[in-house]
């Protein structure tokens, strides 16, 4: 496969999120606000790139019984790494970060991608591939906060954008809808997400 | 000679290199970087402090006097680095019952204290700053700050949102009958004890309510002691009063302006 289609596929034909549904756990605890979400979609692009990287670079090595305990160490560490680096340096990022941080490690996408390119295949193409995947992930959960923030809390990034006459209490018409702060929410708009996706791109449906 | 990647030797050998690689690099790294994050963290309890007291801009180190709550009286602590190893604590902050740690701000003759508050939220613990002063009749929360583990985003998590906090100034701390009332009201403030709570936040908002009245009632001695001197230095220096400045004056404004629009409420 050719670098530049290796690095538009995951963007949207092959989607971790809408395609693979991975990752699909943090999209829905981190999407209430945009900025999580964001600074989120940064940090797994991070850690994904590189652990593609790393896993690529030691595949001819890594006996196979053992290259998951393999990936989940280099992951880890990875985490721990960015997590204490960001906490000396970058100590206000840390603290917006916080359990979101641990929750990379878990992050289906990050293993998925390690498992299933990055130990077949050159270090160059891996570290791109997780760099495309680790976007593909971003720009779900950005559309997903995106709609979850503004009709949830009428803010984007924190900023309001809902004015303040608008609201019932202030003798408007509007309220924001309080679903939206929840999870299944995330869901339902990952749901109509997928739909759109599918209608486009026709190859995706099950004959 | 090819090796067999998996022979059993192999594998351990592996192992124990990658683990000891791994080991040492988190190792190097946390131990380089431990004074960085600690200087971190003690700036971030500064600034909180500050934030509460209401002077963002302000020196911690030039301004605050650093004391402690014992058996009732105010004691001004030397050792400061002992009393923010205890503040990063929350366990040992939670279960303390005397020496209890407080923060003392005096400018244009107005003296504040903050004080450290800790509790549990819906997901995990709660944490803060509260900043009090003593009126003549009540003690009046004139700032505070909060932050939390890992509370809902958008919902309990907007503890820590200036808008939220924003609505603790001013409030007073005891009711007529002299019982602790400030607290965060589902369905709306009621009077000039109450905060709005936040719907959907409920859970954490009664965290907080028990959080503030816990932290608070270890101080109670000391803060209504100081009240009732704060009420003898009022009857004594009149004209000191008179002659203060703009600062004070906004003060005692501020405590008129809250009955009226109660009323209106009522």
């Amino acid at each position: 496969m050719k670098l530049s289609k290796n690095f538009t596929n995951p963007l949207a034909a092959n989607n971790p999120v809408i395609v693979q549904i991975l990752g699909i756990c943090s999209a829905l605890a981190v999407t209430v606000k945009l900025e999580p979400a964001f600074v989120m979609g940064i940090s797994v692009t991070f850690v994904c790139a590189f652990s593609n990287l790393l896993m690529s670079l030691l595949r001819n090595s890594v006996p196979s019984r053992i290259r998951i305990i393999v990936q989940l160490v280099v992951i880890a560490t990875l985490v721990i790494v960015v997590d204490q680096v960001l906490r000396a340096f970058m100590y206000d990022v840390s603290k917006q970060l916080s359990v979101y941080v641990g929750l990379i490690i878990t992050n289906c996408i990050v293993m998925g991608r390690v498992e299933a390119f990055a130990l077949g295949n050159k270090p160059w193409a891996s570290f791109v591939d997780g760099i495309a995947n680790g976007l593909g992930y971003t720009i779900i959960l950005v559309m997903v906060a995106f709609f979850r923030e503004l009709f949830g809390s009428g803010s984007l990034f924190g900023q309001t954008i809902i004015p303040e006459s608008w609201y019932i209490a202030n003798g408007g018409f509007y309220s924001n809808t309080g679903l939206m702060l929840f999870p299944p929410m995330a869901l339902i708009i990952v749901g109509c997400i997928i739909w759109i996706h599918r209608t486009i791109n026709k190859d995706l449906q099950e004959k | 000679m090819a090796i067999n990647k998996n022979s059993n030797a192999y594998i351990i050998i592996y192992t124990v290199v990658m683990v000891v690689i791994v080991g040492a690099l988190l190792a190097f790294l946390a131990t380089s970087l431990k004074d960085k994050q600690d200087a971190n963290v003690l700036n971030e309890q500064k600034t909180s402090i500050m934030k509460a007291f209401g002077e963002a801009e302000a020196n911690f180190d030039e301004v605050v006097t650093i004391g402690s709550i014992t058996d009732g009286e105010f004691v001004v602590v030397e050792d400061a680095a002992a009393t923010f190893e205890l503040l990063g604590d929350r366990k040992a902050l939670a279960a303390i019952e005397n020496n209890l740690p407080i923060f003392k701000l005096e400018k244009d003759d107005v003296v504040k204290y903050v004080l450290p508050i800790v509790g549990k939220g819906l997901w995990g613990d709660i944490w803060g700053y509260v900043s009090l002063q003593q009126t003549e009749d009540n003690v009046v929360i004139t700032g505070i700050v909060m932050d939390h583990a890992g509370e809902t985003p958008g919902l309990g998590a907007e503890i820590a949102a200036a808008k939220v906090q924003n609505m603790f100034q001013s409030k007073k701390l005891y009711d007529e009958t002299g019982a602790f009332a400030v607290r965060m009201q589902k369905g709306g403030a009621q009077n000039e004890h109450q905060v709005d709570a936040i719907s959907g936040g409920t859970k954490t908002c009664d965290g907080v309510n028990a959080m503030l009245e816990t932290s608070i009632s270890k101080y109670e001695s000391f803060l209504r002691g100081a009240e009732v001197e704060a009420e003898a230095d009022v009857e004594g220096d009149e004209v000191a009063t008179e002659e203060c400045c703009g600062d004070c004056c906004c003060e005692t404004e501020e405590a008129t302006v809250v009955e009226p629009t109660n009323e209106v409420e009522e």
